[in-house]
């Protein structure tokens, strides 16, 4: 057992527990964040995603103990933006969204990719989404919905 | 119950690893995964546990005259994405895994699991890359085909830790890195290959081959490259069944639950085959 | 009147995005116990003997010996036990459930019970038939003895794995002697009733409530009723709530698949090279219990003309049993499986006569009033011709097709002609589920829709709504349409075989207009149940009549490139063209279009599942290929209209018939690509070398 200090959606937490433990555990069940899913505990299929200094990893892949001191946003923390409103309606326009499962991890995984690249082509967007699973839609509307919110971000990634 | 232990310096591992056994834990894609438990049960680490991701002395590419310098620990993304990195290891990474993967995975992860199928062991087998490993006793430098033994098997002793990868600032004319997975991303290789040449006056420079996934480690033959320095373009075409057949025999794969030997020997002999037709 | 197909954002986007949406896994009960399940480790046999750990304080094991009721899981065939007494007829066969507090001493447990099994010798081959269907049309025997020429081919297609992103799973607890089950599941019903019949229980102490369920596609059709009886009968011995989560390879390697398929087809060919006649003799791997493989048999062999009109015809099958994982409900239900095979008949037969295969296809597309497979009628219009002209139009197919014939270019583009049955298949519906559906009116003016239908991902959340809101007149925001929960809702029926929209979406629409009629009252409820169209017969015993009260159609395009060295398929585009009454939202339509596209293209190239001797091998997503966002070509998808009476503004069935065709697409196109014929699918790039190594095989 240990002590782990990190930031948590832009609040400093401290937790005591076992450095083993996965970080979507520590997320799901300690901190009660429901928005991290468990799809195949095996770091393919993406709907456990987080952003750790901004990068999009799977928090089913990461011990705690590799959170000491990272900024962790989750896509509770994510809503709280600006960005998050215009990536929330282009998923909507274009019906991005159908058992949401995996919308989470790709509305994370969506913010990672503009926020390194705020014009991607739909070839970058594939690779942007490429870690992320989705057995509902075929992707193309989730691709459109990334290209729709590069327009209208407005220079906000 | 293992012990766990987050250091604060490269000094305190080597202490550690003196003393007592204990595996590494870089980015965890993979240690994660082959100790998976339960949901909400902690990692099935089996053995005692160093975290290495965030020691500074493990991070970092540099550079000098000859070589670059790449830490063990730097994410696979980071490495993709710095200037100094060689061609080849980024036409390698970008095919590698998904971005999430790419975040956390690192290269020093990557040898140590030593993987068959590992993707960035093929253009560091390209590269003659160098593996420093440290401990109490000192730094040992060794040549990745003579660090990687077998199937995910390193020459790394108990008291010893990766620390850089030390690869040549070789340029190529042409190089091509093929992954053949199971679709077009996040997915473990079926086979690789990568060929790559260098021409000086219409005569070959430089000639090197490498296959991942098709033997218990990459093949690499220095051996029948060095028979064609010196052709020209015509008469390495004219060659290529010949070529062909001489990897033949060092291309043994395996039959698993991914594809089948039929098809990795046969499609790794194609891309070799088309690198060459192609130039 | 605005039009309904005019498309609204989902009403549970907010929820879904956010994050906030609460499946199984993120409900938490205080004192919630897990639940682990020790499975056979043999693949055929009986058990001898068990011996157990010591059990702490608090800790639970929970067989056969606690199934108050009946031992004996309530599907269509019932023939898979809650917990197996003693035989194991396939490998991870469960056999107990151990339950307690701490998730990682339940495990310590399960690891350590030593079972003891005399092993028997497993059957793999197709030779236990457990039913076999035969029905025919016209002079289906005579037919073929008049012919000029007779042509066979054999058709192969293998597993494929629902892999919805969430896992099976239940939550449970008790509320003095009832049952509370929440869980991933399509059809709270089905899973109530399993449960009854399992605890011996009357039918006001089982409660079934559905969270949102993270995809499904025909695998939580009947799977989940298993889980929860074995669930129900813990939750009764140890009187705590209990969590019970499939892990992603236990989820693969013991639910339910769709099933393999074997088929001959023979064409009795006329001088004139007319086709006078098709037999077709189909077998499908039950694995080790029938369910409801009857029935998946059933709607494959009805389908065994595919889009065509043959006035004689001969359909014949077996379901097979087999050591293996039980196979059940998977999006399409038989359908996909002989689509394929008749779908590449065609083509080849076409090919043999030295006719081009569109015009051959075309001259027997079904028409309205044509005779069905089982002498049923195609009472309403059929558009597919202008369809056709659309897709072609839409994919420039024709110049296409021309130019790929070079082998040089690597690319194939290929087109399928296909239909769906709506609703259950033959008399089900009227004889066993009855859908009964209600609609409640408050005095505040707001409406309730009280159906056991699931919202799945396939938006009836929205589209249930939105057919209240328009025919009522009323704002949305007043149409609630909460979770189903079975204290509360009727039962309307499972959320299968594309009947939620047409058949409990018209009884809703209907009790709408009761409803319009009676708005002055203050607090009322209407009840609805399905009344049969007098017209819609179907005999189970000889397959003679209408199977289906409607027909959906669809046409897919697929365009593709495949590698000369790695015989890598890449799908560069699609274009399909569906017709499924009424769209009741164009948006939600496109991407039931585009899903189910992808599904079935990737069955017909990309998804290998294998077994070797009763053990799958492809067990998690890493072995288990479905496609990710580099894999999908371009899309686009055009909605006709062709309103069906008794569907809510002319709405048929949807959710399955946009996976029907995408196989035999892509295999076209890969045909043309490589210049071979397949027999087979996947067409993986493994069996693609085969095919470039037989030199027999040319297209």
């Amino acid at each position: 057992m240990r002590k782990i200090d990190f930031r948590l959606n832009g609040v400093p937490v401290s937790i005591e527990t076992q450095l083993n433990r996965r970080l979507l555990d520590v997320l799901h069940e300690d901190f009660e964040l429901i928005g991290v899913k468990e799809g195949c505990g095996e770091g393919e299929c993406g709907a456990c995603a987080v952003l750790i200094d901004h990068e999009v990893v799977n928090s089913c892949s990461i011990p705690i103990a590799n959170c000491l001191g990272k900024d962790i946003v989750t896509i509770e923390g994510f809503s709280n933006t600006s960005r998050y409103k215009i990536l929330k309606n282009a998923f909507e326009e274009e019906g991005a969204v159908q058992c949401g499962f995996c919308t989470p991890g790709m509305m994370i995984a969506a913010e990672s990719l503009l926020n390194k690249n705020s014009n991607p082509t739909i070839e970058e967007i594939k690779i942007g989404l490429s870690g992320n699973l989705c057995r509902c839609t075929g992707y193309n509307m989730i691709i459109k919905a990334i290209k729709r919110a590069a327009k209208e971000g407005d220079g906000k990634w | 119950m293992v012990k766990q232990v987050i250091p604060k310096n490269l000094s305190e591992v080597l202490e550690l690893i003196s003393k007592e056994k204990y595996r590494f834990v870089a980015g965890g894609t993979d240690m994660l995964i082959q100790n998976h438990n339960l949901k909400t049960l902690p990692i099935d680490f089996k053995d005692n546990i160093i975290y290495i991701a965030d020691l500074q002395e493990l991070r970092g590419i540099t550079e000098d005259a000859e070589f670059v310098t790449i830490g063990a620990c730097e994410p696979l993304e980071a490495i993709m994405e710095n200037k100094l990195t060689p061609k080849i290891l980024k036409d390698t990474i970008i095919q590698m895994a998904s971005p999430a993967i790419r975040h956390i995975g690192t290269i020093g992860g990557n040898i140590g699991n030593a993987s068959p199928a590992g993707d960035l062991l093929v253009p560091l087998y390209i590269l003659n890359a160098i593996i420093e490993v440290q401990s109490l006793r000192g730094t040992r430098n060794i040549l990745i085909s003579d660090f990687i033994t077998h199937v995910r098997r390193i020459d790394l002793k108990e008291d010893e830790i990766i620390t850089k990868i030390i690869v040549s600032k070789i340029n190529f004319d042409k190089t091509d890195f093929v992954k053949v997975g199971p679709r077009l991303s996040d997915a473990i290789s079926k086979l690789s290959f990568l060929g790559a040449v260098t021409f000086h006056e219409g005569k070959i420079l430089d000639l090197r081959f490498a296959f991942g996934a098709v033997n218990i480690t990459v093949v690499r033959r220095p051996d029948i490259e060095c028979q064609y320095i010196h052709k020209t373009k015509e008469e390495l075409k004219n060659s290529v069944d010949e070529i062909a057949e001489k990897y033949s025999e060092y291309i043994r794969p395996i039959d698993d639950q991914r594809s089948n030997k039929e098809y990795r020997k046969t499609v790794a002999l194609n891309l070799l085959r088309n690198f060459i037709e192609e130039l | 009147m605005k039009d309904i197909s005019k498309s609204i954002f989902k009403t549970d986007g907010d929820e879904k995005i956010s994050g906030q949406a609460k499946y199984v896994a993120d409900i938490k009960l205080p004192d919630m116990q897990h639940a682990l399940t020790k499975r056979s480790s043999i693949v055929c046999g009986e058990i001898k003997n068990i011996e157990y750990p010591t059990i702490p304080e608090g800790y639970f094991i929970v067989d056969h010996r606690d199934v108050p009721g009946k031992n004996v899981v309530k599907i269509i065939y019932e023939d898979m036990p809650v917990f197996t007494e003693k035989e194991i007829t396939y490998l991870h066969e469960p056999i107990l459930l151990v339950c307690g507090p701490d998730k990682s001493i339940v495990k310590d447990i399960v690891d350590n019970i030593k079972i003891e099994y005399i092993e028997k010798k497993p059957v793999f081959d197709w030779v236990n038939s457990a039913v076999h269907y035969h029905f025919d049309k016209g002079e289906s025997k005579s037919i073929f003895a008049k012919a000029d020429r007779v042509i066979e081919y054999d058709y192969e297609t293998g597993y494929q794995e629902q892999a919805y992103i969430e896992t099976q799973g239940f939550i449970g607890y008790l509320e003095g002697e009832k049952v509370t089950l929440s869980g991933s599941i399509q059809c709270p019903y089905y899973v109530k009733n399993a449960v009854i019949q399992a605890l011996g229980t009357a039918d006001d102490l089982v409660r079934i409530i559905q969270p949102s369920v993270g995809g499904a596609f025909g695998g939580k059709e009947e799977f989940p009723s298993l889980i929860a009886c074995q669930l129900a009968c813990a939750i009764k011995k140890v009187k705590k709530p209990i969590q019970l989560i499939y892990e992603r390879e236990e989820d693969m390697l013991v639910t339910t698949k769709r099933h393999p398929a074997r088929m001959h087809f023979s064409a009795a060919i006329g001088k004139n090279n007319e086709l006078l006649g098709l037999k077709v003799n189909a077998g499908i791997d039950a694995g080790a219990n029938i369910g409801l493989s009857a029935v998946v048999l059933a709607r494959a062999l009805i389908a065994g003309t595919g889009a065509y009109t043959i006035d004689n015809f001969d359909a014949s099958g077996d379901v097979f049993i087999t050591n293996t994982v039980p196979n059940g409900a998977f999006r399409g239900f038989g359908a996909p499986q002989m689509f394929y095979g008749v779908e590449m008949f065609m083509e080849h037969v076409a090919r043999d006569l030295g006719i081009d295969q569109l015009e051959f296809k075309k001259k027997y597309l079904a028409k309205q009033n044509d005779l069905t497979s089982t002498c049923g009628i195609f009472r309403d219009p059929i558009i597919m011709n202008e369809m056709l002209e659309k897709a072609l139009e839409i994919s420039d197919y024709k110049k296409k097709r021309k130019e790929y014939s070079n082998p040089l270019s690597n690319k194939g583009i290929g087109i399928s002609l296909f239909f769906h049955g709506c609703g259950f298949t033959g008399s089900g519906e009227a004889k066993i589920i009855k859908a009964k559906v209600k609609l409640k009116k408050d005095k505040f003016n707001k409406v309730y829709i009280l159906v056991a239908a699931v919202d799945m991902g396939q938006g009836i959340r929205t589209t249930l709504r939105k057919v209240v809101s328009h025919i009522l007149e009323i704002p949305i925001e007043d149409v609630i349409f909460d979770f189903p929960d079975t204290d509360f809702v009727p039962d309307s029926g499972p959320t299968v075989a594309s009947r939620t929209m047409m058949i409990v979406g018209g009884l809703i629409a209907r009790a709408c207009e009761t409803m319009k009629k009676r708005w002055k009252e203050s607090e009322f409820i209407i009840e609805k149940t399905y009344i049969q169209p007098e017209y819609i017969k179907f005999d189970d015993e000889t397959f003679t009549g209408d199977a289906y009260p409607a027909y959906s159609w669809g046409i897919n395009v697929v365009e593709v490139r495949v590698d000369p060295n790695t015989y890598q398929t890449k799908v560069l585009n699609t274009w399909s063209v569906y017709d499924v009454g009424k769209s009741i939202d164009d948006r939600i339509i496109l991407g039931q279009a585009d899903g189910g596209l992808t599904q079935g293209i990737a069955y017909g190239y990309l998804e290998v599942m294998n077994h070797v001797n009763g053990v799958i091998k492809q067990k998690n997503m890493t072995d288990y290929i479905i496609p990710t966002a580099m894999d999908t070509g371009n899309m686009e998808t055009v909605i006709y209209e062709n309103p069906y009476a008794f569907g809510p503004y002319g709405a048929k069935g949807v959710g399955e018939l946009t996976l029907i065709g995408g196989a035999p697409a892509v295999c076209f196109a890969i045909e043309q690509a490589v210049n071979k014929r397949i027999h087979k699918i996947p067409a993986s790039p493994e069996y693609i070398l085969e095919m470039m190594n037989d030199e027999k095989n040319r297209l």
